[in-house]
Parts: structure tokens; sequence; C-alpha cells
């Protein structure tokens, strides 16, 4: 469950624009730290990277919508400040494409940030306990742990942002001009007196909520099995062809050309 | 999603829009995205949709695959309505909205290649952000190309996958290939961006404006329908009633597009043969 599949005007206007807020802030710190380095390795390293996670997202493992995002791949193999950076170029393309909403890109980049950033470090300090021959889990259970917990911000936002009521606000949905129910529904003769029209019950946000979250983690625990599968098969894959991309990053990776290209750019 | 097709119409599709430069569009696209934000109306939802509906039908553009990009997000947003909104209206008040913001989106994308809507966005940023969006784009085409390649390779030696683990495995081996393929990608353009002096700030040539009159034209039609948005806001309990008024008038437009793409369709098959 990596980015937000809300649309646009659902959310209150104060939580999306603290999603901007927030993207702008984590943004801005990350763009200040990597441009110290060689930006030129860098642009063409983020356009690569950024450019697969839109690859993997296009690839459905069922049709039915499930796709991986290697968010997680992204992260260890960008570090965590140009992984920001990442986050908020996909999402914007994303929205570009109709998929995810323009107004929620702030919110979308602060969740898929998230899961790149932790996704990297918690992946690191598996290592540690873990060691390196065991890469593959460790890539798998930090993707598994990572989508759970971005899984969690999605169901806060929500939950912050009080389902429902922008539609009822207004007034504008007005029973009496916009009804679509069965006029027969009730029978043909109904007496009113007898059996007077029951108001609509409308959930209050608290039960929306949990419907949304039952939801969520159902049908999103199965996406974190499988990303966290595939995630752990390339990790473990990189980790036999190419071990510093892993282990190091592709940044410190690619500061030393590959074998046979030495000296080239000298 | 077959990203490749937003690329392939956008830059060689001849439209009315495809003439129109990306500032004026981006313009048209915000209003439209306020229109769809301010309204909680269902009934407007439905105008806007078929107003939108009828500007692809309109413009001879590909109907089923811009529909089909748009239809996506509609998808989670019903998941998402169904399970957290009060009442049908709500459901279908959520998905319009879903809808329309992707059809606005995927107007503007299918009609402009990516660079020229991104090269007014690309000068205010920060040089490692613009860049790596231009970058990303490039990109995007050449790992969907080797993605694709190595799909089909492994379905020529393996065949077509016989379970869901198979696919799986088949998708998770391309995937693998494909991000050795981007690193080399990134390493060979680092290389390129070398030699040809890279300082920190990639340019995008401008893009022809189009004609002032259509450019014209295309903002006052977004400032209309978020204009009839606004008014439905404030004066929603006067204009409740008459809310079938804009989805007939939308409705109309529709037909008259559709009319007039098939009489044309009709006329070059009738000169063809």
């Amino acid at each position: 469950m990596s980015h937000i599949h809300i649309p646009d005007g659902v959310l209150p206007l104060w939580l999306v624009a603290l999603g901007w807020l927030v993207t702008a802030v984590i943004v801005g710190l990350a763009v200040r730290h990597s441009s110290r380095a060689d930006l030129g390795r860098r642009v063409p390293l983020l356009g690569a990277i950024s450019a697969l996670m839109l690859v993997a997202m296009s690839s459905e493992l069922i049709p039915i919508a499930y796709h991986v995002n290697l968010t997680v791949v992204a992260g260890i193999l960008l570090g965590p400040a140009l992984s920001v950076v990442a986050a908020a170029v996909v999402v914007t393309l994303l929205a570009l494409l109709g998929h995810g909403g323009v107004t929620v890109i702030g919110l979308n980049v602060v969740v898929i940030a998230a899961e790149m950033v932790v996704g990297c470090l918690l992946f690191r300090g598996l290592l540690r306990v873990m060691g390196r021959q065991r890469s593959p889990w460790a890539a798998g259970v930090a993707t598994v742990v990572t989508l759970a917990l971005t899984t969690t911000m999605l169901v806060g936002i929500v939950w912050l942002g009080g389902t429902g009521a922008a539609s009822r606000e207004s007034g504008a949905l007005d029973p009496s001009t916009l009804r679509f129910e069965n006029p027969l529904s009730g029978g043909i003769f109904t007496n009113a007196i007898v059996a007077p029209e029951a108001e609509p019950e409308v959930p209050d946000a608290p039960l929306a909520v949990a419907r949304f979250a039952l939801m969520v983690y159902t049908l999103g625990s199965i996406g974190w099995v499988l990303e966290g599968m595939i995630t752990g098969a390339i990790v473990g894959y990189t980790a036999k062809i190419r071990p510093s991309l892993v282990f190091e990053g592709a940044t410190r990776a690619a500061a030393s050309p590959p074998p046979g290209d030495e000296g080239v750019n000298s | 999603m077959r990203i490749a097709d937003v690329d392939t119409i956008a830059v060689l599709g001849d439209s009315g829009l495809h003439r129109i430069g990306a500032p004026a569009k981006l313009v048209a696209f915000g209003l439209v995205l306020t229109a769809v934000l301010v309204t909680t109306n269902v009934l407007l939802i439905v105008a806007l949709a078929l107003a939108l509906i009828a500007v692809v039908v309109g413009q001879r553009l590909p109907a089923r695959t811009l529909l089909g990009f748009a239809a996506y997000p509609a998808l989670f947003a019903a998941l998402f309505a169904l399970a957290t909104t009060a009442g049908m209206l709500g459901v279908v008040l959520v998905v319009g909205k879903a809808l329309c913001a992707a059809l606005a989106a995927v107007l503007l994308t299918f009609t402009t290649p990516y660079p020229y809507i991104f090269a007014p966005v690309q000068r205010g940023l920060p040089a490692l952000l613009g860049d790596a969006a231009l970058m990303t784009y490039r990109s995007l085409f050449l790992l969907l190309d080797r993605m694709d390649k190595t799909l089909t390779s492994v379905r020529l030696r393996a065949g077509r996958p016989q379970s869901f683990a198979a696919g799986a495995r088949m998708v998770t081996t391309a995937l693998g290939g494909t991000l050795f393929y981007s690193i080399d990608l990134s390493q060979r353009t680092y290389d390129v961006m070398r030699l040809r002096g890279y300082e920190g700030r990639l340019a995008v040539a401008p893009q022809p404006r189009g004609p002032l009159s259509t450019r014209v034209a295309t903002v006052a039609i977004a400032a209309v329908l978020l204009g009839v948005s606004v008014l439905w806001r404030v004066e929603w309990a006067r204009l409740n009633p008459i809310s079938w008024l804009p989805v007939l008038i939308a409705a109309l437009v529709l037909l008259g597009a559709v009319a007039a793409r098939v009489t044309r369709t009709i006329r070059t098959w009738k000169e063809r043969s």
C-alpha cells in the first residue's frame, strides 16, 4: 500500500496543505544534502532508479491492479536523502498519468519517502544482525515491516481527514433533490403515518475509518508479502552479481566504474 | 498501464489540443481540477465527466486508452469510497471526482510531450529535482522497452506462466535484469553528460504556443466549468433542484461531439474508398 489512492477533493484542505508543507521541507533538506556531492553523477542515477520504480508499478502481478513498487529496493540503492527526491519525482509523474490525485501529491510523497527511507534503514539494521549472507531475508522482512508501517500511516491520514464529511458538509447532497432510491421500495402504497420515513443512517467517522482500515489491512497484507518476496529475490540476485550495489548503495558503487571501464573518465 | 502509449500519443498526435502550448493547458487543467475539488454535487460531477469525455471524443483522441487510464484511479477510489463513505451518493461523488481529476490529467499528458509540461515547473525547482524529473522520463521508455524485451525472451524460453507463482517469478527475473540495465544506463548517461559539458541544469527547447484564440478558448471553457462548480457550491440551496441542467447540456455537447466524429469518420472512409 505504497501511495494513497484517495482522489482529489476528499481530504480536508488543511491536511492536503500540511502534506505539501512537509514535502517541501523534506525535499528541500534532501536536495540540500545531496547537491553537495557530484550532481552530474546523481541526476542520471536518480532518473534511472525512479524510472525503474515506475516500470515496476506498471507491471501488474495479478490483473486487479496488484503491482510491485520496488520502493525498498530503490531506497537501498539510493540511500535516504536521494530516496526522498526520487519519491517526489515518481509521485509527480504518477499524478500526471492520472494515478493518484494531484492535490494529494504532498501526502503521497511523505508516504513513499517514508517507505523508502525506513525500508533502507531497516534493511541496513537487519543486515548487521543477520549478516550479508541473509540479505534476501533482511530485505524481505524490511519490506513487510515498512509496508505495514506506511499502511498504518495511510489509515492515520484518513482518520485525520475525517472521512465522509466532505460529501455532506455543504448540504449539496440534499436527499430531497438528489435521491437515487427506488421509489417503490416500500411497496406501491405506503402509510407515512404508521410507517414514517426513516432517516438514512450515516455512520460516524471512527466506524468508517475502522471499515477502511479493515479493507486496507486485508488487501494490503497480501501485497506486503508479495512485495517482500519479490524484493528479497531481487536483492539476493543483486547481492550475488554486484554486491557493492546492495551493501554500499548505488551512489558509492557508481563512483567506482564498472570492470573494464577503469580510466575512461580519468 | 501502458505508459509508452502516453508518449506515443503525446508526440505523434495531431488534435487541436496538441497544437496548444503547455502553459495554457496547465492553466486550464488547474481550473478544471479546482472545479472538481469545489463541487460536492453528484450531478455536477457527472456533468463534468461528460464534458471531459466530450473533449476526448471531439478532439479525436483514442477514447478507450484515455478512459482506461482514468478508470484506474476510479477503481481505487471506489474501494476507498465503499469503505468510508455513507450512502450511494457519496460513493458516486468520490468515484466521480477521481475519474474527472484523472481524465483532466490524462487530457494534459496525452496531448503534451512531457518535457514541455515539466519545463515551466522545472525552472522554479532545484537543479537536482528538476533534472532528475526530466531524466526519469528519458530513462522510463528505455527501461520499459528493456522490460518488455526481457519478458518476451523469458516467455519464449519458458512459455506462458501456468500459475501465479510462475508469473511472479517471471516478473521478478525481468525486474532484476532491468535493475542492472538501469544502473548501466545511468553510468552511460553520466558519460554522455560529461562529454556534453553538463553544468547542473538541463535545458528544454520552448514549445510553440499555438494560436491565441485557441489558447484563450481553452482557458475560457475551463473557467466556465469552474464558474458553474463554484456557483452550485455557493447557491446550492437554490440551484439544487435544477442540477439536471448541467448534465443535460454536457450530454448534448457529448452527443454533438460523437455525431461530428462519426460524420468525419464516414467522410474519411468514403474518400478512401
